[in-house]
């Protein structure tokens, strides 16, 4: 009866909607009428805008109609001073903020030249002094992409077009390389260098070849020899004993070799659109472009000194998770379409952090931004990718666009964004074409799974981060039958540990009883029934414990916010009584307390921050009493929420804030303490790790605010003393680590833990591994944050110039109000 | 104040909810002031945009079972959150599917809307907004039973949010009682 009086219900729509049709044609009249209303559409200066920004989009619109529709459509309305204002700055905004597309809006200036050469000098005359702008403040990126676009317009240029400014660039790459082995800044000019290569050599097919072989034979020292700090962001990290290593190749070096063999065949470059190419039968038009008139570049002057700019450079390193496939599913190494096409899409993903719908769209759509038959039909399954007959290509879109995400979500030192935006990227990605994407994300995952325990640290801990909160945007739904005979490993086995930590972090953004139900029976044993609770045990319930009436006292007088006194009276008991036991007695009463805190605090996060609030003077001063005291402040708080250690993690952060722990307790806790009570194999738990990390950033990223804060009015002193304080405090934490690690590396403290007879010696191998990669990641880290103080030390000197400079303008101008100087200084 | 008009619109922009309020208090303006001349001449003039430096942002569509914790594992992907608020029923005081969360930084909210907006928590897709600030008693559901407006009458049923929209549901339950039917002649309907 029901479905029945719906069905009635929706019919009623369809006569609406059709009582609206029929009112319509009544008021807009016949057909034609409709048709015109449509002609006198948006003003061309809108028009030309949408559709140069949707440039290439429609892949069933083939390039040459679209890029002369739009050439057209300006130039028939040059005398729209709205349009040709508009155009230039529009093809210039759409080279830095979609760089897929830099070919496309290049075509189609190219074809306007024919008709109007006057755009080409007003777009070179802004996109020169553009260049020379972002050279000078380091925008290393945009001068690539602006690069990019006139190496595409290299046809309509007069003399040598871009190779001087190429040449100059290579100069002061030269002049930075032979003054320090350490330079990054030549490093990354030669990269961009050969980057924009290719580009010019299909703007301008044939001319040009031999120009090229001259800057590259410039270019290979540089570009072949491996940069010093190349092991430092090796996304690799074998064990001495691996029989196959994974061979990490320098991008620049990579570049290289993939040009060489390019222009030993002639520039083919098979992957590179070359939208200005017109078919031989629109004789015309080729011929148009071919009389087009050319344009002398303006001069480019690039500083004598060049700068880092805001972001810090570091040597790059190709990495791929469909390396050695038995089908190339990626374009190989020794092509150049890997690093071209890479190239750009990494500039897309990362221009674009402000959208990842677009960046998504753009991923998936990579197809229609590179030259026809470069991929195979997109969502073609793997397995198909074999039946494809040779001279087709097997390159699957989708896995060149997630290698794409992946590469950026495991650069090292650091990705330009948050990890967190590759995340949002590959989960729209998922969300937009789950066909065909979800499967190349699923052999990417078994990639990394496979090859996490010869990873870096610190990366096999974001892959952890990125699968946990992948899959909770998706159900939960992972084949974890696959990984079944894993469960059986001893915990200290890396693949059991990644196994641990990731069910873990998915209960922490689900709850337990949900994980337990998306996972075979197998890894349901590693889901503790304490973890389904919601709320842990308070020990002090059961009688055994030791002060278990005194706890339950404390708990008590906290819940009702009994003054100071009644509290310090059960204190002093259990003090008394822990003395009689031969226990530590700060120990004794700090364990009690801050177990009753958290367990009053035991409802919601809010609770027991409100409770630290409450009791942060007694916290305090009992962390401060002792170094063991402060150290149980951290066991208490690890024992208490053991089930949920990512709460115990966001309890400790939070007595950081309030200074009740100081990193080194954490530290200590971590390295020395746990680690020691379990021969070391804490250091395979995922969220020791988090926990150690995570102070680390806090320290480092305290240091780095000091270090580029600009000066305060009050006094460069008090700044610079702090500053100093919190520097030598960092490396004092870095050094503190590196020395409890070097410990368990050595193997020393695993010997020591032996003479009980625990542990064999495969562990203990085991240990001394998982030891090596810490230090990895915190040598590493330590030695990045040094790099950092320096150029930010660069950054003071250089700013502290600015402003006298000002102030001796200022004064020059002899208005005498010298002293409003630094107001411009700051916002600079 | 971000120069020329992008090509690609931009995510961490205050959504049309705290737009369109802020047009209603122009216009509310507009239609006070005697002159309507006057009143545009006074839009004109750059006004402080209070969400210039939020940090601050408003989580909707939550799941009433959402708890701290999960909104803090996912909103710490985009920095240190300083306090978090979680949005109460105003009389039952349980959690009524929205928060707001404070991160230190204007950076890492303008992130937070980037990266975590129209993602999913606890299987749902949640809502981020920038908001000016939070103040003492918006911690609390505006709607007529103490939950959130939206929550009164929503006609789709929402198993994270109690069920269908509470005011329908008082309707029904006040029209079973008024009729005299047994339960199971409805069991047949379903």
């Amino acid at each position: 009866m029901a479905d029945y009086d719906r069905r009635g219900g929706s019919s009623y729509n369809p006569r609406k909607r059709r009582y609206r049709d029929d009112d319509d044609h009544d008021r807009r009249g016949p057909p034609p009428a409709y048709g015109r209303r449509r002609f006198d559409g948006p003003p061309p200066h809108v028009r030309v805008r949408k559709q140069l920004i949707a440039i290439a989009e429609n892949p069933m619109r083939s390039w040459h109609d679209e890029v002369t529709h739009i050439a057209n459509l300006f130039t028939d309305n040059w005398d729209d001073e709205l349009l040709r204002g508009n155009f230039v700055d529009l093809v210039l905004q759409l080279a830095v903020e979609q760089p897929l597309k830099t070919p496309f809006t290049a075509a189609v200036v190219l074809v306007a030249n024919a008709a109007k050469p006057q755009v080409v000098d007003m777009l070179l005359a802004k996109l020169s002094s553009r260049i020379e702008e972002k050279i000078g403040a380091g925008e290393w990126r945009d001068v690539k992409l602006y690069l990019k676009l006139l190496a595409c317009l290299q046809g309509c240029l007069e003399g040598e077009g871009v190779f001087p400014v190429l040449e100059e660039l290579f100069a002061r790459a030269v002049d930075l390389q032979t003054a320090s082995s350490e330079d990054t800044i030549g490093t990354e000019i030669v990269k961009i260098i050969l980057l924009t290569l290719p580009y010019v050599m299909v703007a301008a097919p044939g001319k040009w070849d031999q120009k090229a072989a001259e800057l590259m034979d410039k270019t290979d020292i540089i570009a072949s020899e491996p940069h010093q700090s190349q092991t430092l962001v090796d996304p690799y990290h074998p064990d001495p004993g691996d029989e196959n290593p994974p061979q990490s190749q320098s991008l620049i070096g990579l570049l290289q070799t993939q040009l060489q063999h390019e222009a030993n065949n002639g520039w083919t470059l098979s992957c590179l659109p070359r939208p200005w190419e017109f078919p031989l039968s629109e004789v015309e038009q080729r011929a148009k472009l071919e009389d087009a008139p050319k344009h002398a570049l303006p001069p480019i002057k690039v500083p004598e000194t060049v700068v880092t700019g805001p972001r810090p450079l570091f040597p790059e390193v190709y990495f791929s998770v469909y390396a050695n496939q038995e089908v190339e599913s990626v374009p190989p190494l020794s092509s150049a379409a890997s690093s071209l096409i890479r190239d750009a899409l990494v500039d897309t993903i990362n221009v674009l952090d402000y959208n990842r719908n677009v960046t998504a769209r753009h991923l998936i759509d990579l197809d229609c931004y590179f030259a026809p038959r470069t991929f195979a039909a997109r969502a073609t399954p793997f397995d198909k990718l074999r039946d494809i007959e040779p001279p087709k290509s097997t390159w699957k879109p989708e896995d060149v666009a997630v290698d794409a995400v992946f590469s950026q979500l495991f650069q090292l030192p650091a990705p330009e964004h948050k990890l967190v935006y590759y995340h949002s990227v590959l989960t729209e990605a998922c969300k937009l074409a789950p066909a065909a994407i979800a499967p190349s994300l699923g052999r990417a995952i078994r990639y990394l799974y496979r090859n996490s325990p010869r990873m870096d640290l610190e990366l096999a801990h974001r892959f952890l981060d990125w699968f946990t909160h992948h899959l909770s945007n998706f159900g939960f739904t992972w084949k974890w039958t696959e990984w079944v005979d894993d469960v059986y490993l001893p915990d200290v086995h890396p693949r059991k540990a990644f196994i641990l930590g990731a069910l873990d972090k998915e209960i922490r953004l689900s709850f337990a009883q949900r994980i337990k139900n998306t996972v075979p029976e197998p890894y349901r044993e590693l889901i503790s029934e304490e973890k389904e609770k919601d709320q842990p045990d308070f020990k002090f319930a059961n009688d055994d414990t030791p002060f278990a009436a005194e706890g339950r006292e404390i708990a008590a007088l906290l819940k009702r916010k009994a003054p100071d006194e009644e509290i310090n009276a059960v204190i002093q008991r259990i003090q008394s009584q822990a003395i009689d036991r031969d226990l530590d007695a700060l120990v004794a009463s700090t364990d009690v307390f801050v177990t009753c805190v958290l367990h009053i605090g035991s409802k919601t996060l809010s609770h027991v921050l409100a409770a630290i609030e409450r009791t942060k003077d007694r916290l305090a001063d009992a962390g401060a009493a002792s170094d063991a005291a402060r150290t149980q402040i951290i066991t208490a708080t690890m024992t208490y929420w053991s089930a949920h250690p990512g709460v115990a993690l966001k309890i400790i952060e939070k007595l950081l804030n309030y200074s009740i722990l100081t990193p080194e307790t954490v530290i200590q806790w971590a390295l020395t303490g746990l680690s020691g009570r379990t021969q070391g194999e804490a250091l395979a738990a995922a969220h020791v790790y988090e926990m150690v990390f995570n102070t680390v950033v806090k320290v480092t990223g305290r240091v780095r605010q000091l270090a580029s804060r600009p000066p305060s009015t009050a006094g460069d002193t008090d700044d610079a003393e702090t500053r100093e304080r919190e520097v030598s405090a960092m490396r004092a934490l870095f050094s503190a680590i590196q020395g409890a690690l070097e410990a368990w590396e050595s193997g020393k403290d695993v010997d020591m833990a032996d003479g009980d007879g625990n542990g064999d010696a495969e562990t203990r191998e085991t240990v001394k591994r998982w030891a090596e990669r810490w230090l990895r990641v915190f040598r590493r880290r330590a030695t990045v944050e040094e790099a950092f103080l320096v150029e930010a030390k660069k950054e003071r000197a250089r700013r502290k110039e600015r402003e006298e400079e000002e102030a001796r303008k200022k004064a020059e101008a002899g208005d005498g109000d010298a002293e409003v100087v630094d107001a411009p200084a700051a916002a600079a | 104040m971000r120069g020329p008009r992008g090509t690609v619109e931009r995510l961490d922009q205050p959504s049309a909810y705290f737009n369109r309020n802020k047009r209603r208090r122009l216009e509310k303006e507009n239609r006070d002031g005697d002159n309507n001349d006057d009143a545009n001449a006074h839009n004109d003039q750059p006004e402080e945009d209070p969400l210039k430096n939020a940090t601050t942002l408003y989580v909707g569509n939550l799941s009433f079972y959402t708890t701290e914790e999960q909104v803090y594992e996912l909103f710490s992907k985009c920095g240190e959150i300083k306090r978090l608020i979680m949005g109460l029923d105003r009389f039952q005081k349980t959690p009524c599917g929205f928060c707001f969360v404070e991160y230190y930084t204007h950076q890492d909210a303008l992130d937070c809307m980037k990266y975590i907006g129209g993602t999913k928590l606890d299987e749902r897709i949640i809502r981020t907004d920038l908001d000016p600030g939070f103040t003492e008693g918006r911690q609390y559901g505006r709607g007529k039973s103490g939950g959130q407006v939206r929550d009164e009458y929503r006609e789709d049923y929402d198993e994270g949010r109690g069920g269908l929209g509470r005011a329908l549901q008082l309707a029904r339950e006040r029209e079973r009682e008024n009729r005299q039917y047994n339960d199971d002649d409805y069991g047949r309907l379903k």
